[in-house]
C-alpha cells in the first residue's frame, strides 16, 4: 500500500497536467471527454458536432448551429456540393478532423478550420478538403452561431460597383 | 543462471540511475536540452502557422529536429567520462552495461523531447496522421540519433570532435532525401544512402500516415527499421567503446 501511493499520486499529477495543457491549448489535445479548452475547445466540439451531423447526413441538426433567425435559409447540401462536386448523397464522409480554432482579438468573432476525408462513391476516389467554418456571437456571454449562410449564398454582382 | 543472468541487469540499472541522477544534479544543463523541443516546435509554427496547414517539409524538419535531439543529448557523453570508464573496467565494469544504461536514459529524456516537440506543434496546428504513431516515428529517430551519437561519443578522443562531428552526421540526412533532389532522379548510389539514414525512414512514417489512404504495413515496417536502426547503432557504440584507451586527466 505505501508504495503504490506514490505511484497513484505521479499518474494522477501526470494526468491533472496532461488535462491542464489541454484546456490551456484550447482542447488542440483529447480532453478526454471532459469540457475543457474555454471557448477554443467549445468552438471544436460544435464544430465536430457539426460534421458529424454532415457525416450521418442530418443537414436539420447541422442547420442548428445557425443564429435562430437563418436555421430556416441554410443550404447544407449546397455546401457539400460546392466543396466536393458531387451531390451529398454521392459522399461518405469517412473521417473528420479540426486544424486549428482561432478566436479574434474582440472576442465576438471565431473561425474554426476543418480537415475532411471523404470517399466519393461515384468513382471509389477517396479525397481530403479542408474549409474554415466562421462563428460569432454578439457579446462574450452570448453563444456561438455558425456564419455557414454566408458563404452558401449565391454570388450575385454588385451594381453598384464596377467589375 | 538466473544470479548470472540478473547481474548485468541490476549493473546497468545501477548505471543508469546513476547517470540520470547526474543529469537532474544539473538542473539548467537539462533544462537547456529540454528547452530546445519546444523552441524548435514553436518555430515550426511560425513558419507554417503562416500558411496555417501542415506540408511534407514540416514533417522532415521535424524528423530531422528528432536526430538532432538524440545526437546532441549523447555525443558528449561517453567521451566525457573516459577516464571512469576506463578506471571502472578495470574493476569489472562491463562495456555493454555502460552504454546500455547511457542509452536507455538518453531514450528517456529523447522520449520527452519528442513529446514537446510534437505537442508544441500540435497546440497550434493539427498534423494529418495519428499523433501516437508520428510521435512514435520522432522517438524511433531520436533513439537513432541517440545511437549515432553514443558511436561518435565512443569514438572521439575529446569532447569538442565529438560535437563537430555532430554536423557531419546531420548533413547526409539532408542530402540523401526528397529535400534536395526529387527521389525519381536518385542515382542507385543516392538511393541505398538515402536507405541509411534514420530521417528517411521516420519521413516516410509522416508521410505514409497522413496520406489520404495510408498503407499501416508500411508505416509498421518503417518504425521497424527505424528501431532496429537505433538498436543496432548502440551495439555499434558498444563495439566501438570496447578498445581500451590511455587517458590523461
Amino acid at each position: 500500500m505505501k508504495k503504490l501511493f506514490p505511484v497513484v499520486l505521479v499518474l494522477a499529477a501526470l494526468l491533472g497536467g496532461y488535462l491542464a495543457v489541454a484546456h490551456l491549448s484550447g482542447a488542440a489535445f483529447s480532453t478526454l471527454g471532459l469540457p475543457l479548452g474555454g471557448d477554443r475547445g467549445l468552438l471544436r466540439r460544435i464544430a465536430l458536432d457539426f460534421m458529424e451531423d454532415i457525416q450521418f447526413k442530418d443537414f436539420e441538426a447541422a442547420a442548428s448551429y445557425h443564429a435562430p433567425d437563418l436555421i430556416e435559409s441554410v443550404d447544407i447540401p449546397f455546401l457539400i456540393q460546392r466543396l466536393f462536386q458531387v451531390k451529398p448523397e454521392a459522399l461518405d464522409i469517412m473521417d473528420y478532423e479540426i486544424v486549428f480554432a482561432d478566436i479574434d482579438s474582440s472576442d465576438l468573432r471565431a473561425r474554426v478550420k476543418v480537415r475532411v476525408r471523404a470517399k466519393l462513391l461515384l468513382n471509389e476516389r477517396i479525397e481530403e478538403r479542408e474549409f474554415v467554418l466562421y462563428f460569432d456571437r454578439d457579446d462574450p456571454s452570448s453563444p456561438w452561431y455558425m456564419k455557414l449562410e454566408d458563404s452558401l449564398r449565391e454570388l450575385t454582382p454588385d451594381q453598384g460597383r464596377a467589375h | 543462471m538466473s544470479a548470472g543472468a540478473s547481474a548485468p541487469r541490476s549493473a546497468t540499472r545501477v548505471l543508469a540511475a546513476r547517470y540520470r541522477d547526474g543529469l537532474l544534479g544539473d538542473p539548467g544543463g537539462l533544462l537547456l536540452l529540454l528547452g530546445q523541443a519546444p523552441l524548435i516546435g514553436w518555430l515550426c509554427t511560425v513558419v507554417w502557422g503562416s500558411i496555417e496547414r501542415d506540408t511534407p517539409a514540416l514533417y522532415f524538419v521535424l524528423c530531422l529536429a528528432a536526430v538532432w535531439f538524440g545526437c546532441i543529448n549523447a555525443c558528449r557523453e561517453i567521451v566525457k567520462e573516459r577516464a571512469i570508464l576506463e578506471r571502472e573496467r578495470l574493476f569489472g565494469l562491463s562495456t555493454r552495461d555502460y552504454v546500455v544504461s547511457k542509452a536507455l536514459v538518453l531514450a528517456g529524456l529523447g522520449a520527452v523531447q519528442v513529446v514537446l516537440l510534437q505537442g508544441t506543434v500540435e497546440w497550434q496546428l493539427s498534423l494529418r496522421g495519428p499523433m501516437p504513431v508520428e510521435m512514435l516515428a520522432l522517438f524511433g529517430a531520436s533513439l537513432a540519433g541517440t545511437g549515432l551519437g553514443l558511436v561518435v561519443s565512443a569514438l572521439a578522443t575529446t569532447q569538442e570532435r565529438a560535437v563537430f562531428a555532430v554536423p557531419l552526421l546531420l548533413l547526409p540526412q539532408i542530402l540523401f532525401s526528397e529535400l534536395a533532389i526529387p527521389d525519381t532522379l536518385y542515382s542507385d548510389v543516392v538511393a541505398a544512402a538515402e536507405k541509411a539514414m534514420p530521417v528517411h525512414w521516420a519521413f516516410r512514417v509522416f508521410e505514409e500516415s497522413a496520406s489520404v489512404e495510408p498503407s499501416w504495413l508500411s508505416v509498421t515496417l518503417s518504425l521497424g527499421v527505424l528501431f532496429a536502426m537505433g538498436l543496432a547503432l548502440v551495439g555499434a557504440a558498444t563495439l566501438a567503446a570496447l578498445p581500451r584507451r590511455e587517458v590523461v586527466t
